[in-house]
């Protein structure tokens, strides 16, 4: 579905990301780790056309994608959520959820229309499923802006459900939460996943990696230095050392 | 009513066109400077198709809506690459230079044994449409009203739509509207365009109501006094533009004693203000806070029935 080959981006001297091959198969769930400042971000970054690569191929569903701007990817099925939290504050949680609605009928003359009018019935039935996945049935109106930090992560995850992508890229989903919360995530996630989405999930908290991935891609230096099963990545010399010469992995800090 | 009041308020009106447009660029996140252009463009449009060629006042409103609109989109696609102080100075630069060509046209016809149509430094006159049909002042500031009402409707109902919520996209995370999906190119030539009708209908008006134009009106000031009312009434809600209105001619126009500083004062309120309330007295915030108050009275008010 998703297939990076020799992908480098450079920042001056600095490889953010060198020469990284990755393949991500439809319906899978496949980790990307590494300690700060590896390129996880930048490598999303280059997937979604933030910025331009200095070498190396995008191939999603087997188009090439490099060179397209970031709005033709996400109408081609790339989805993806920031590690900053990026909302529009100064929408309320139904609209933030509107507006990432792209189908030729949300985007038709109907979108001159006021809510009651311009919405298609299947768009609203979606939004409701939406705030149910996110649990923010109650919240639809209230401003982004008003929202507690949880209520935004949570927001964040069901606008980048909302585009209807095939592949979802999640950047630290779970920075800064608690048990509970990481728990409920990753009940999330898989309930996106069986609704037939595939994702890709950069994340820190290793608990929530380890109990989600099935496949896991370790960079370092922006190097890929391991791939394989939770399982193999653990016991992998090369990334014991990564991450013993880096910050602790478990500490769930960005 | 007499003719004076009935003279203000209708520039009140005509001015309101100009200070909705620049709002709807400041919804959009951009600051614009020049928006007094397609005031002129619409006037001396209009203006053309009734007093040159003798065509009903709808149609020059509709041209001078147009014209002012299809010019507004060429140079929002020109300018978009342009962000935060590039962008307004670049508006900045592009209405004067619609002044100063407006001040070398010189493209006459002769109507009944009149020269008629813009005569360059001199300005255009003759356009009489109103006084031909013996049209009084107040007929036509119902007209500019009429008018007014619909425009202010059209960009309420467009709030509640998912193009308004687009707009205020563009003004908040152009790279996160990108990455939904939405083409950001083509909803701010859109909106440029928007904005550019509704600044030449505006203009198309004044032509009409003061019988003529001259470049000199479509100065800077304009567009600096059409962005404060934006700025000042606040961006949550197209009835923003219309309390800066207000406070600058409405209030301040009724305090003689300040008349020869009323620059200054109008300025130093708008600065004062915009410290304590950098989106304006009206912004998303106090809108929604609003809205939701009313929302709740109503409901109360559903169930005691
Ligand atoms: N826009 C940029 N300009 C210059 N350097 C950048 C830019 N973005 C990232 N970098 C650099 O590229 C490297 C990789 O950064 P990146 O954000 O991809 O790391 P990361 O793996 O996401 O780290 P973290 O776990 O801290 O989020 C870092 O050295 C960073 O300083
Ligand atoms: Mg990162």
């Amino acid at each position: 579905m998703l297939e990076l080959s020799g992908l480098s981006k450079h920042f001056g001297g600095v490889k953010a990301v060198d020469e990284l091959d990755l393949t991500v198969n439809e319906g899978e769930i496949v980790g990307l780790i590494g300690p700060n400042g590896s390129g996880k971000s930048t490598t999303i970054n280059l997937i979604c056309g933030v910025f331009g690569e200095t070498a190396g191929t995008v191939r999603f569903r087997g188009e090439l994608m490099n060179g397209k701007p970031p709005h033709q990817r996400l109408r081609a099925g790339l989805a993806r959520t920031f590690q900053n939290i990026r909302l529009f504050p100064n929408l309320t949680v139904w609209q933030n959820l509107w507006v990432a609605q792209n189908s030729p009928q949300d985007v038709s003359a109907r979108g001159f229309l006021p809510r009651w009018f311009g919405a298609t019935r299947r768009t609203r039935r979606e939004i409701a499923d939406l705030l149910d996945l996110a649990d923010l049935g109650h919240k639809d109106d209230e401003l982004a802006s008003n929202l507690a930090f949880g209520e935004q992560r949570r927001l964040e995850f069901a606008r980048a459900a909302a585009t209807r992508p095939r592949l979802l890229l999640l950047d630290e989903p779970a920075a800064g939460m608690n048990q509970q919360e990481i728990a409920d995530l990753s009940r999330r996630i898989h309930r996106v996943r069986d609704s037939g989405v595939t994702i890709l999930l950069v994340e820190h908290v290793m608990e929530l990696v380890m109990g989600v991935t099935e496949q896991i891609a370790v960079l370092n230096f922006g190097r890929k230095i391991a791939f394989g099963t939770p399982g193999e990545v653990q016991r992998d010399k090369a990334v014991q050392e990564a991450y013993l010469g880096a910050s602790d992995p478990g500490d769930g800090s960005a | 009513m007499d003719d004076y009041v009935i003279t203000v308020l209708s520039n009140i009106g005509m001015i309101s066109f100009i200070g909705l447009s620049a709002y709807l660029l400041l919804v959009t996140g951009e600051i614009s400077f020049g928006q007094q252009a397609y005031f002129g463009l619409g006037a001396y449009a209009a203006g053309a198709v009734t007093a040159m060629f003798l065509l009903p006042i709808w149609v020059g409103i509709l041209v001078g809506a147009c014209v002012a609109g299809g010019i507004a989109m060429v140079v929002g696609a020109l300018t978009l690459r342009l962000s935060g102080l590039y962008f307004s100075i670049s508006t900045l630069a592009f209405a004067e230079m619609v002044r100063l060509i407006l001040l070398i046209v010189h493209v006459q016809v002769e109507v009944e044994g009149e020269m008629v149509g813009p005569a360059g430094a001199e300005g255009f006159h003759g356009i009489r449409w109103m006084f031909e049909r013996d049209l009084s002042l107040a007929h036509f500031m119902l007209l500019i009203y009429g008018l007014l009402a619909l425009v202010l409707i059209v960009l309420l109902l467009v709030e509640r739509s998912r193009l308004g919520s687009v707009f205020r996209m563009l003004g908040s995370d152009d790279l996160l509207a990108e990455m939904q999906g939405l083409d950001t190119v083509r909803y701010r030539i859109l909106a440029a365009g928007v904005a550019g009708v509704i600044s030449g209908i505006g203009g198309a008006l004044y032509a009409h109501f003061t019988t003529y134009v001259e470049p000199q009106f479509f100065n800077v000031m304009l567009g600096v006094h059409a962005l404060a009312y934006g700025l000042i009434g606040g961006l949550g809600t197209a009835f923003g533009p219309f309390i800066g209105v207000a406070i600058d001619i409405g209030f301040l126009e009724s305090v003689r004693f300040i008349q020869g500083y009323r620059m200054i004062v109008f300025g130093g309120l708008a600065a004062v203000l915009l410290i304590f309330m950098p989106r304006g007295i009206l912004d998303e915030e106090r809108v929604h806070r609003l809205k939701t108050l009313f929302r709740r009275r109503n409901h109360a008010g559903a169930q005691r029935r």
